[in-house]
């Protein structure tokens, strides 16, 4: 049964896949992308620039070797002349023909350097976090040390030892160089290492040798191989120095800076002497800084396009929205008036190059005073960021418009003034998962909730302190005077996320909204956080908009659960009524839940497939393609209609609801005209 | 399969005042053939007992063997794990038959076709299509990916399996497949293993028998219905009682107003005695005559309590308020 089930699950995963174009043909993706790039004018002028390097490097000598060796003793040390365009040297060769010859030994000798500056350094890199522990200690200390050391001073050191020549010039700049890169890459690498899939391997068995080619390098060689390049053309100009001040290449070789030396000595008879070698440095040392250009723009293109969600050839929005029937209070019979929260038709989208991503399609909400309401959903429903954008806390490029979007008689679809903001921030308050991130890490905590007071109430310092302390106080922290002088810090998780609650108690609250204030607490904290939770709720007369993924941690505190599929609301019910849940989704989701009492002899329920990319949806019923009960109905976008419950009336976005045995009948599903609902009528 | 055993294991991080000993002897047996779910706080040290018995963390003191052996500190390990992160898990510059691949080879399968059908025999174990092999890690969701690393870790053989907390990162809906998929290994390969989660409904699942761990020591352990229906450790209540339920309501957790607020205790200095003595419901700071908690070491008469909990009070009498 399970086996079967799996496969039916893997067998859609893959075929989903093989439909999403993001995995479709990766290979052309990327030769399209470099394509692209190189048709930008860094990439032209840098592929120009390294193929005449690399031809100049190669095939120089092999054709102006001769001409740069013959003597023509009419014009010994001449200026420009016809035949000699940069003139001559002492011995009458030409300077032209000299400095094109010399690109193969500046770039050979500068690359070789750049080499051994790498591989030392990646090696000593690597090894600081890869060895044996007492030897990493022992790595890294020596990478600290030499990364202290400035790289002239180490070259005119091993240029000592070494001697003048160079061979000597080479190691000398290789090995002032490989510090930097073995730090770089002790950084790079640590971050790789501590990874699982490292952990992974050294417990396969792995050999290190392999960790560091298969698993750590590649996982570097990005960031590496642009900053090598940039290293090239610095090597080529400290080269070029060393050469100059007569510490690297020697009579009879010659390199750039040796000619640059020695034109220098003739410059006020002949400038372009010097000037001709000179230039090659500068031109070859472009052409290396604008390869590693590139090359930085490739992987930082390449970074930000795996970053950014992939997306099909469908547009991914569908206008006919479902005509509003959501926000209706379980309870038909009371009137809206005493909602706290009106949201109508909600939506929130990213325009990306692809088209418009809609991760909020319409979402309809209300919550009445003192009521609390859990939204409940996988990742990807759009459950937190309908709570951010009712808050307004959304960035671009999200963009999010609604119908209506009321807080306690403020319109939060237009520009709220000095008043509206100050009342926004005395009478909603927000608590985040992460109760580090919430808090400023460098501000005492009882500042930080005092600071709610000064700003929005106009109390000063003294009572707001007064304040926090007694708010602190009430949401049970221990010695509250004292703890309120502490940073963050020195709070626990649970303490946090209380003091994140006793902000929000610092007005006068109509809505507290909760993102997962739980998550990342253990069940014991998360059981305190949340009796806080209630009994702020009761003693402030707030209401309590939760949201969160453990549909057992909104039923222990809410009153209605609203579920999320897909960027929609799919049900909306009385948590008393949860357990005859009429939606498909539902239904699946709460038998996917282990329980205290799940059977252990029988296979877990699970839900085949996985959720939609946002990019690509349905454009019926999001669900319809993991739901055993769709049909080409379900093809039609279904709207949340209301359907009979057992105590009272629920809502599911759904053709083929599970209803109760009484009601499989169809008698008792509500005639809709009853109900009331704006726009009811006008649903299939 | 075979047995893994834990014997007095200690792991100590750092030196002097400012050290955490995050595991503090443990003793600890998988034998072969069950599942042990080991479930506990966050800082608890499960996950860093699970690190040591692979290796990656340093032992203080005790050892770990399986089958008598020592876990050897280099090579294959006879005991492979599986994470937590499925986006970690997997090297996101090799395919997901590369990845496989390797650990075949490190196992001693030779040969390219030799692999390649290893490789689809390991992803069909794991009920994935043959075909993802060519994928990278990136174009598979979080449940798959689990799934891979799971194959990755069957790939080597191993004689126990280590699983911490695999499925904490998924969604429920996929979470039901994973913990399905464990079962069927257990029944069908009769796989050993360690289950760590904190999660204790997903952990009674799995597991025949549970340990419960609280700041570095294991302090009840016993097979799964026995744990859950008589729990003998105050912690064990507690984790039990504050465990989310659907349909629950809050209050069925509640404490007593000595303990409610209770803020966990801190791992670098535990408390004197039973170092849950501060937030035990039937402890001293709820009934003040029971000193012995602040003073007492409950481990040392451990073996004859049942579910060797380590509580001063289990067994002996009620862990109710009024004394027997």
């Amino acid at each position: 049964m399970s086996a079967a089930n799996d496969h039916v699950d893997a067998s859609v995963d893959s075929t989903a896949k093989d439909a999403a174009p993001s995995s479709g043909k990766p290979v052309s993706g990327r030769r399209s992308r470099l394509a692209m790039l190189f048709a930008t004018p860094v990439g032209i002028a840098a592929i120009t620039a390294d193929l005449l390097v690399i031809l100049l490097a190669v095939f120089g000598p092999i054709i102006w070797g001769t001409r740069a060796e013959t003597n023509d003793f009419d014009n010994l040390d001449s200026g420009p002349i016809s035949g000699h365009p940069f003139g001559t040297d002492k011995l009458g060769r030409d300077i032209l023909a000299r400095v094109l010859v010399a690109a193969r030994l500046s770039i050979g000798l500068a690359l070789s350097a750049t080499l051994i500056g790498i591989v030392v350094g990646v090696l000593i890199g690597t090894m600081a976090n890869l060895a044996g522990r007492r030897l990493s200690r022992v790595f890294s200390t020596f990478i600290g040390i030499a990364v202290a050391f400035p790289g002239l001073l180490l070259a005119l050191f091993f240029a000592v030892i070494f001697g003048a020549g160079p061979t000597g010039a080479v190691l000398a700049l290789g090995a002032a160089m490989a510090p930097g890169f073995a730090r770089l890459t002790q950084t790079l690498s640590a971050s790789v290492v501590g990874r699982d899939f490292v952990s992974a391997a050294k417990v396969l068995g792995v050999s290190r040798l392999r960790v560091l080619t298969r698993h750590v390098v590649p996982n570097i060689a990005e960031p590496l191989i642009v900053n090598a390049t940039l290293a090239a053309g610095s090597c080529l100009l400290a080269f070029a120095g060393l050469s100059f001040l007569g510490l690297g290449v020697q009579l009879p070789s010659y390199d750039w800076g040796r000619m640059l030396a020695e034109g220098l000595n003739a410059i006020y008879t002949n400038p372009m002497a010097a000037l001709g070698p000179a230039l090659a440095i500068v031109l070859s040392g472009l052409a290396f800084n604008l390869t590693g250009e590139l090359g930085a723009q490739l992987a930082g293109r390449r970074t930000t396009r795996g970053r950014r969600r992939q997306r099909g050839a469908a547009d991914g929005s569908d206008d006919q929205r479902a005509p509003g029937a959501g926000g209706l209070p379980a309870a038909a019979d009371t009137p809206s008036s005493d909602a706290v929260l009106v949201v109508r038709n909600l939506r929130v989208s990213v325009r990306t190059d692809g088209g418009t991503i809609e991760p909020v399609r319409g979402v309809d909400l209300t919550v009445r005073a003192g009521e609390a309401v859990g939204i409940v959903g996988e990742s990807g429903s759009g459950k937190s960021l309908t709570a951010l954008s009712i808050a307004g806390l959304t960035h671009e490029p999200l963009e999010v418009t609604a119908d209506e979007l009321w807080f306690d008689e403020l319109d939060l679809r237009s520009a709220i003034g000095r008043r509206g903001r100050a009342q926004l921030g005395t009478s909603l308050s927000l608590v985040f998962q992460d109760p580090m991130s919430s808090l400023n890490p460098t501000m005492r905590v009882g500042d930080q909730l005092a600071e709610v007071a000064t700003e929005h109430q106009h109390l000063s310092w003294k009572n707001a302190r007064e304040r926090a302390v007694s708010r602190l106080r009430d949401v049970r922290i221990a010695a509250p005077g004292r703890r309120a002088r502490q940073l963050p810090h020195e709070w626990s998780g649970g303490m946090r996320q209380r003091a994140m609650i006793g902000m929000g108690l610092m007005g006068e609250p109509k809505l507290l909204i909760a993102d997962e204030p739980t998550t990342a607490l253990d069940v014991t904290v998360q059981q305190q956080v949340l009796e806080l939770l209630e009994s702020t709720k009761q003693q402030s007369g707030a209401a309590l908009l939760l949201i969160s993924h453990d549909l057992s941690v909104v039923s222990s505190v809410c009153d209605r659960v609203v579920v999320m599929y897909a960027g929609r609301i799919v049900e909306e019910l009385p948590t008393a009524d949860l357990e005859h849940a009429r939606h498909p989704y539902t239904k699946a989701l709460l038998r996917a839940v282990p329980s205290m009492d799940t059977p252990r002899e029988e296979p877990l329920a699970t839900i085949a497939g996985r959720p939609p990319d946002p990019a690509s949806l349905p454009v019926g019923c999001p669900f319809a393609p993991r739901c055993p009960r769709a049909d080409d109905r379900c093809r039609v976008e279904p709207a949340l209609l209301p359907v009979a419950g057992r105590r009272a009336l629920g809502l599911a976005a759904c053709h083929h609801p599970h209803l109760d045995p009484v009601s499989e009948s169809g008698v008792s599903i509500v005639d809709i005209s009853k109900v009331g609902a704006p726009g009811i009528g006008e649903t299939r | 399969m075979s047995s893994l055993e834990f014997r007095d294991v200690g792991v100590t991080f750092g030196f002097g005042p400012g050290a955490l000993r995050a595991v503090d002897g443990v003793n600890l047996q998988v034998p072969d053939g069950t599942v042990v779910g080991l479930v506990g706080e966050s800082g608890s040290g499960k996950s860093t007992l699970a690190r040591a018995a692979v290796g990656l963390a340093p032992l203080t003191t005790g050892s770990i063997t399986v089958d008598g052996t020592p876990i050897p500190r280099r090579g294959t390990r006879p005991v492979q794990m599986i994470f937590q992160d499925p986006v970690a898990a997997l090297d996101p510059r090799m395919t997901i038959g590369a990845s496989l691949g390797e650990a075949l080879a490190v196992a001693g399968v030779r040969g390219r076709r030799d692999r390649g059908r290893q490789i689809g025999r390991l992803l069909e174990q794991v009920h994935l299509d043959p075909e993802l092999a060519v994928r990278p890690p990136a174009a598979l969701s979080g449940g798959q990916r689990q799934r891979v690393a799971l194959a990755r870790a069957l790939a080597a053989e191993p004689k126990v399996m280590i699983a911490d907390e695999i499925t904490s990162a998924l969604d429920v809906s996929v979470q039901g497949a994973v913990l399905n998929l464990i079962r069927e290994l257990r029944r069908d390969l009769g796989l050993s293993m360690l289950f760590i989660s904190h999660n204790l409904a997903v952990v009674r699942y799995v597991s025949d028998l549970i340990a419960v761990m609280y700041l570095g020591r294991i302090v009840e352990i016993a097979p799964t219905e026995q744990l859950i229906n008589d729990p003998q450790h105050p912690y064990t209540r507690l984790l039990l009682s504050t465990a989310p339920r659907l349909g629950a309501t809050l209050s069925a957790g509640r404490l007593p107003d000595g303990v409610r607020d209770v803020e966990p205790a801190d791992p670098h200095d535990p408390p004197t005695g039973c170092s849950f003595h501060p937030r035990c419901p039937v402890g001293p700071a709820v009934d003040p005559g029971r000193t012995d908690c602040v003073t007492d070491d409950p481990f040392l008469s451990i073996d004859e309590r049942p579910h060797r909990a380590a509580c001063l009070y289990a067994g002996r009498h009620s862990l109710r308020k009024d004394p027997a």
